[in-house]
């Protein structure tokens, strides 16, 4: 038992501190002066909608990266650290969402990895003791039916989660003398009912203790069920601290999707009619396991996004629909023909052409000049009998430059040197080179400066008058409807809503959210 | 509503009988090798009676030494996920200099044991610097290790300056033909390695670290293992029992040259593929790669016993690599690793 438990305990004690927390990535400000407080004994719930902060926030506080400016403290005392297991010494132990135990380790093995010296003899580690070891850190969090010799491949996958937590539990509870701070990201994914009920009993007995714990989840109904208090975050910056007592759903959804911005932001005035012609259709769209029956109708000229938390399935709707991935069920019709794509080639070909979100990654081929990059999608056209015309290549890259406005000092400079807006304005320009009617937007506003953003809403609103159809996944929530005519909210595999978004009619935030999380 | 609550559930169990896909897999993973050791072992003894006969039962003990050497080293090397393309290189310089250190043709030499351990020891600092410049440079394990087998298998050849030395221990003939329990005695070196081997994998922390290492870089890294020493050590080891390997070869062959080497690096990674160490880390042990040989063996001693020229040997045994691979890697990525 720790020593120092008295009646201060039953008074309001800070554990952690952290003090105008701020993080910039390359000029990009992803959290914005933070002032955060978990007290002894108290589980805090941590909400927001995708790149609000959260995850930024664990990362600085489990050690994963330093903040760019601020101060945090622990038990009273000043708290830096470069690295998870500094973090650890200092009593703060984060629960990854990425499941991190080795697989082919038992699970006795994983929950002592890195600590093994306190069972070996001569270097030799006594497997039966470090065993009867972690019986015991297993049943504190209630894991009694897996025994500890068992390789991890071999245990059901909500059990993993529970033996990575155990084992964080273990560490930051050995480390320090003090109480120790908890971080789940998203622990609830992949765990039923009962599994989740009773990791929130284990998640009680910990904050019981003296602990603090930080969770964070899309799932409002077990973040008013579990914490006493909850963070509002809203585009790096905190909105609202609520005491849950006084917190409801709505109250929540409202904090979270903070201003909205005028439908001119967004030029839905110039938002295209849609037609009567179905260019995409898919019919009860399923991938085993992700998600499950996605049925809808795309018209030519019409924008459709899809709304959801990440790993609602709309990444995975949007690599079927590319090709990148094959669908197990249902059907696409493409202009009213069924087709099915095993490879990107065979979207293209069917005319659908995506614009990857990771453009650094997978949109440039960044060794290449702008040229290449603007003509790599049509560089059929520009041939004749197979040898790629020069003059016609230069040419339609130097039209594309002039017309979309990229600054850069020539074609031929590698497009690697362009900032976030003129290369993502460079991939448009091979987007729209290729002619595909129909195209795969995956957040395409991404890391792109605001003036840029305005130049992208006009572009699509251009090339959707031409004709061409959107499948669109916005950056933000906001950004989804102001340009799409038609929206599908999607949640846990599943299509939830499906809101009319034409002119006018747009729903609002709140409305929407309410079916994602 | 209601109908939203159904595919909910639909999907949760999907994905929980995904994961145990996954498990049944890893499964089969596991106990295949086994069940292709025994049937192609019935297999071979049906087809041919001399199979099983004593005297080659011996032969089969002879011919797994070095690969079951070999094939322990590099294990944990290719449990990090790494690969060591330098074991022909450095069990070329091993034996050659061996040769030359010990009573030979060439010198005066005759330095016995230490004249053994030192180019051993010697390997083991130059799979060290190979791990060293692996980890420190950044630079991908199979481009060092081929410079590495290239620079050691050059620098054996330079030892002897063209004219290899032929050893003149008595020793060594003995040690080449003796046996005990009918077991020759460089199979029970090989053994002797293999089981140290697995002591050092099941049984020590660094064990731990290598599957650590294997199965998730950045996870290993957070929980505290130090990825340089680690990997610096896996090399070491590979070297080690290459040098090993290159120290049984000279007794067997009674000449100290860099050739001895050529053609050793594919029946190692062919016979753990086979047993079921997966190319990318984290998958196996020393359980598969003891398979891994017992099969390999077996194959090589049966094509040779049916009369099959050495040279369809060789294709045969790249179409076997290439069969492993493709039954056991995974191939839900997307790019092909390079």
């Amino acid at each position: 038992m720790k020593n120092g438990l008295n009646e201060r305990e039953f008074l309001p004690r800070l554990l952690f501190k952290g003090r105008n927390l701020s993080k910039t990535y390359g000029g990009n400000t992803v959290l914005r002066n933070i002032d955060i407080d978990i007290y002894r004994g108290e589980i805090a719930g941590l909400v927001g909608e995708n790149g609000a902060g959260k995850s930024t926030l664990l990362k600085i506080i489990s050690g994963v990266e330093p903040p760019s400016t601020g101060e945090m403290e622990m038990n009273g005392s000043p708290y830096k650290c470069s690295s998870i297991l500094d973090a650890h010494r200092r009593g703060v132990g984060m629960v990854f969402q990425e499941q991190s135990l080795t697989a082919n380790l038992t699970v006795a093995q994983n929950i002592y990895r890195g600590r093994e010296s306190r069972f070996s003899v001569l270097g030799l580690v006594r497997w039966g003791k470090m065993n009867a070891a972690a019986q015991k850190v297993m049943a504190a969090v209630d894991i009694r039916d897996i025994p500890p010799d068992r390789k991890v491949w071999n245990i059901p996958f909500a059990a993993r989660q529970r033996v990575e937590i155990a084992k964080v539990l273990d560490i930051v509870s050995n480390a320090t003398e003090d109480r120790s701070l908890i971080l789940l990201d998203e622990p609830t994914t992949v765990l039923s009912r009962e599994e989740m009920e009773s990791l929130f009993r284990e998640v009680r007995k910990m904050a019981g203790r003296g602990n603090g714990v930080i969770f964070v989840s899309h799932r409002l109904s077990e973040v008013l069920e579990l914490t006493d208090r909850i963070y509002v975050f809203k585009d790096g910056e905190k909105t609202a601290v609520l005491k849950t007592s006084e917190a409801s759903e709505d109250i929540l959804y409202e904090k979270m999707v903070g201003r909205e911005t005028t439908g001119e932001y967004y030029l839905s005035a110039r938002q295209a009619l849609p037609s009567d012609d179905v260019v995409l259709e898919t019919e009860a769209l399923s991938q085993w396991g992700v998600f499950i029956h996605v049925s809808f109708k795309l018209r030519r000229g019409e924008v459709l996004g899809i709304c959801g938390v990440e790993g609602s399935g709309k990444e995975a709707v949007c690599s079927v629909l590319c090709g990148d991935e094959s669908a197990t069920g249902g059907t696409i019709r493409v202009n009213g023909e069924k087709r099915t794509f095993v490879s990107p080639k065979d979207a293209l070909d069917a005319g659908i052409l995506s614009v990857p979100r990771n453009r650094r990654e997978d949109g440039i081929l960044g060794m290449l000049s702008i040229r290449e990059n603007i003509t790599l999608s049509s560089l059929k056209k520009l041939a004749s009998h197979g040898v790629v015309s020069l003059k016609k290549q230069n040419e339609e890259a130097l039209s594309w430059v002039t017309r979309l406005g990229i600054k850069c000092s020539g074609i031929f400079q590698r497009i690697s040197n362009l900032s976030g807006g003129n290369a993502q304005k460079a991939i448009f320009a091979r987007v729209l080179g290729s002619d595909c009617p129909i195209l795969v937007l995956d957040h395409p506003t991404r890391g792109v400066d605001v003036g840029s953003k305005g130049e992208i809403y006009s572009l699509i609103r251009e090339i959707t008058k031409r004709g061409v159809s959107v499948v669109l996944l916005g950056d933000t929530l906001d950004e989804c409807i102001g340009l799409a005519s038609r929206i599908l909210v999607m949640k846990d595999g599943i299509v939830t809503g499906e809101f009319d978004c034409s002119h006018g009619r747009k729903p609002s935030q709140v409305e929407v959210v309410q079916k994602m999380m | 509503m209601e109908r939203d609550h159904e595919k909910r559930a639909a999907i949760a169990d999907q994905f929980k009988e995904k994961i145990r896909r996954e498990t049944r897999g890893e499964r089969l993973r596991v106990y295949m090798p086994i069940i292709l050791l025994l049937s192609l072992s019935v297999l071979f003894a049906v087809y041919d009676s001399r199979f099983f006969s004593p005297a080659n039962i011996t032969n089969l003990l002879y011919q797994m030494t070095i690969p079951l050497i070999l094939a322990t080293g590099i294990t944990f090397v290719l449990l990090t996920g790494c690969i060591d393309l330098s074991l022909e290189g450095v069990m070329g310089l091993a034996g050659s200099s061996i040769a030359l250190l010990i009573l030979n043709t060439k010198n005066s030499n005759d330095f016995g044991a230490i004249g053994v351990l030192v180019p051993i020891a010697g390997c083991a600092l130059i799979g060290a610097v190979t791990g060293l410049i692996h980890t420190k440079l950044r630079i991908a394990s199979f481009i060092v290790t081929f410079a590495m087998g290239s620079i050691t298998a050059g620098l054996a050849v330079l030892t002897y300056r063209g004219v290899p030395a032929v050893i003149k221990v008595g020793w060594a003939n003995d040690l080449s033909v003796g046996s005990f329990w009918g077991v020759p005695y460089l199979t029970w070196i090989a053994l002797g390695i293999f089981a140290a081997g697995c002591v050092l994998l099941y049984c020590t922390a660094f064990g731990c670290a290598v599957y650590a290492i294997g199965d998730n870089e950045l996870a290993a890294k957070a929980s505290g293992t130090h990825i340089d020493a680690v990997k610096t050590a896996v090399f070491a080891i590979c070297a080690c029992t290459s040098g090993i390997a290159g120290f049984i070869s000279c007794v067997r062959l009674k000449i100290g040259q860099a050739a001895m080497g050529s053609d050793q690096l594919f029946p190692a990674i062919t016979a753990l593929v086979i047993g079921g160490v997966s190319l990318s880390g984290g998958k196996g042990g020393m359980l598969q790669t003891f398979v891994g040989v017992l099969i390999y063996t077996e194959l090589q001693n049966f094509l040779t016993i049916i009369g099959v020229d050495a040279y369809y040997k060789k294709a045969v045994q790249g179409v076997i690599i290439i069969i492993a691979v493709a039954m056991t890697v995974s191939r839900s990525r997307k790019t092909i690793s390079k």
